[in-house]
């Protein structure tokens, strides 16, 4: 048990509780749930994104991969920067425009079918949990690390924590545990930084150097990681187009108040995220420079120990106090981290439950405001605890597969939908139908039979890609089109595109 | 078909629309903006699938060190952090300098051409 990272750890509960408490007054209506009211600044949006979008497999598995397999760590985390662009050209100022609460808001709005919400429905509450499994087995490993308590009780202790904050303080208790854990990642990555570079007079080159002499030059290349080209190929489209298929971070869009401040938030992510992304190759040459290449694989066969190692070693080595205070915070930030992820998690799949499934298909949208925030905090809960069963359930599973998944699924089926509603005339509800259907469909099937999955056949299958996104994305593509153009033509749907291009453009009506 | 559904923060506002769709300064928004989105596309796309593509299928070219200790790969991959932190900068000044008046005046005829906003 590390004293003083749990002192540091009690100290950013005590503050992220208090902001849910002083959240909860000020979380009333619906839309106060959903978006804190729309009133946060692209500043303080865009730390909340950043700290929406940096899991624990950002905050330690880059540093760890670049460690371990060289250049494929760094390009590991570049992607979710590009990610972004993406984002920024494409989504986020018309997704502001024409949506209230949640990315089905964007189809229902286009197409006005039940049906089609169904099925965007269904696609993103999928994503929501393939995305949050991982995420609470991995904060139950890290606080039974920090603690010393048994797994279940720190899956519930995780589940616990974002249920308070989401159910109690809605999205702006959310958004303030994203930019404080955002704050404290950052702060955490510039004292190693700069103690990292002290050690070699500021030259970041020597770092390369070094890793390079002492791990030999394979280390600097490319497949030490991602074997197989194609599926370094399918990583990099899954994470160009995924994370604008997320609903968790592009709910985040929602917060503010016009399309122009969502657009200098997406600047400003890039930005914060962007510079730690880049920090982490660094980083990762600094612990192969410092602590060597043989040193960081015992014990530590997914790299995620690297930089808590790093940060030991660069505070003054193992016993003592700097050291200490060094592995203290950065475990601590690392749950946090965690903690920030789910809540958004958590929030977004209530926005789909409660807005989409209960207020906009089963109530046809005659619910009141009172209940509608009642309803959006029960099932808040209910997807917690529904969190915790499966974290629990995870133990000792290989869940990283449903990291490739969520994102797979993401990119395949909700970034073609959505983009299509908002680009192509043509696209009808058969069109979100086919291509939701054939994107998951598809994204599942590959990832099972594949090198990750429970169902993989051995080298000799024909199926060797652990990442579906280079097939299944096109498939999800392809569904889209093939069921616009032989489903029913919708001439309403039609005739209105000019309606929602005006919107999409120009935000009018948004917030009606 | 189902009937339609309506959605629960919806209201019409008959004319502003139709009358702001046809109006020239939508048009040339539409125009100007589809064409500087495309531009910015295609920059993002030549930038990170080539990445993609060279380290996936060209390995040992990336080894060639091109500066200092860093070889072609490491560079091109730091080329995508500037080229990423390009786009987003560019983005946002012509976005705010081009466009966001165009929006005003669209916004503005719509307003006077009936509907409210």
């Amino acid at each position: 048990m590390n004293w003083i990272s749990i002192g540091i750890f009690a100290v950013i509960m005590a503050l992220t509780l208090w902001v849910t408490a002083w959240s909860s007054g000020r979380t009333r209506t619906a839309s106060e749930f959903y978006t804190g009211g729309k009133g946060l600044t692209a500043a303080q949006n865009g730390f909340a994104l950043a700290g929406d979008w940096c899991s624990a497999a950002a905050f330690l598995g880059f540093t760890g991969l670049t460690a371990l397999f060289g250049m494929d760590g760094a390009f590991y985390a570049v992607g979710p920067l590009l990610a972004f662009c993406t984002v920024l050209l494409l989504i986020a100022e018309p997704l502001r425009n024409t949506g209230t609460y949640t990315m089905g808001d964007v189809i229902l709005y286009r197409m006005r079918q039940p049906s089609a919400l169904w099925a965007s429905a269904v696609g993103a509450i999928i994503i929501n949990l393939a995305y949050m499994i991982p995420q609470m087995a991995g904060g139950g490993v890290l606080i039974k690390l920090l603690f010393g308590l048994r797994y279940d009780v720190s899956v519930v202790l995780v589940g616990i924590g974002m249920i308070l904050y989401v159910a109690i303080g809605g999205m702006l208790a959310t958004s303030w545990v994203q930019i404080i854990k955002a704050v404290l990642m950052l702060g955490a990555g510039l004292i190693i930084l700069v103690l990292a570079l002290a050690g070699v007079n500021f030259n970041p080159l020597t770092l390369f150097e070094s890793a390079e002499a002492k791990a030999g030059a394979a280390f600097m290349l490319p497949g030490n990681l991602l074997k197989n080209p194609w599926d370094e190929l399918s990583l990099g489209l899954a994470i160009m187009l995924g994370l604008a298929g997320l609903p968790h971070v592009m709910t985040r869009f929602y917060t503010v108040p016009d399309a122009k401040t969502a657009r200098k938030s997406v600047i400003w992510v890039m930005f914060l995220a962007g510079s730690f992304f880049f920090c982490t190759t660094i980083f990762g040459m600094a612990a192969v420079h410092y602590l060597g290449p043989q040193a960081l694989r015992v014990g530590n066969p997914g790299g995620n120990l690297t930089l808590p190692l790093l940060a030991e070693f660069l505070g003054g080595g193992k016993g003592t106090l700097g050291g200490q205070i060094m592995v203290g915070f950065v475990s601590a930030v690392a749950v946090a981290t965690i903690l920030a992820v789910v809540a958004g998690l958590t929030l977004a799949t209530s926005g789909t439950i409660a807005n989409d499934i209960y207020v906009n298909l089963i109530m046809k949208g005659k619910v009141e405001e009172k209940s509608q925030v009642m309803v959006a905090r029960l099932s808040s809960i209910g997807i917690g605890i529904f969190a915790i069963v499966l974290g629990i359930l995870a133990e000792g599973v290989n869940v990283a597969i449903l990291v490739f998944l969520a994102i797979g699924i993401a990119a395949s089926t909700n970034f073609p939908v959505v983009a299509l509603s908002i680009f192509w005339r043509r696209f009808t509800t058969a069109g979100v139908i086919g291509g939701v259907a054939l994107g998951l469909v598809s994204a599942l099937y590959l990832v099972l039979i594949g090198p990750a999955g429970k169902f993989y056949a051995g080298p000799e299958g024909w199926w060797q890609i652990a990442n579906p996104t280079i097939v299944s994305l096109p498939l999800g593509i392809l569904g889209a089109i093939l069921g616009s153009l032989l489903g029913t033509r919708d001439m309403e749907n039609e005739k209105r595109f000019d309606e929602v291009m005006f919107r999409t453009q120009t935000g009018i009506k948004s917030d009606v | 078909m189902a009937e339609p559904v309506k959605m629960s923060a919806d209201s019409n506002i008959p004319g502003a629309w139709i009358k702001g769709v046809e109006s020239m300064e939508f048009k040339t928004l539409i125009a100007t903006r589809t064409k500087f989105i495309y531009f910015m596309l295609f920059i993002f796309c030549v930038g990170f699938v080539g990445l993609s593509l060279l380290l996936s299928f060209q390995r040992s070219l990336m080894g060639l060190k091109v500066f200092g200790p860093l070889n072609l790969g490491f560079v091109l991959i730091i080329a995508n952090y500037i080229m990423a932190w390009a786009i987003a900068i560019i983005y946002a000044r012509v976005s705010e300098r081009d466009h966001d008046p165009l929006i005003a005046a669209v916004i503005a005829q719509a307003r006077k051409a009936g509907g409210k906003s």
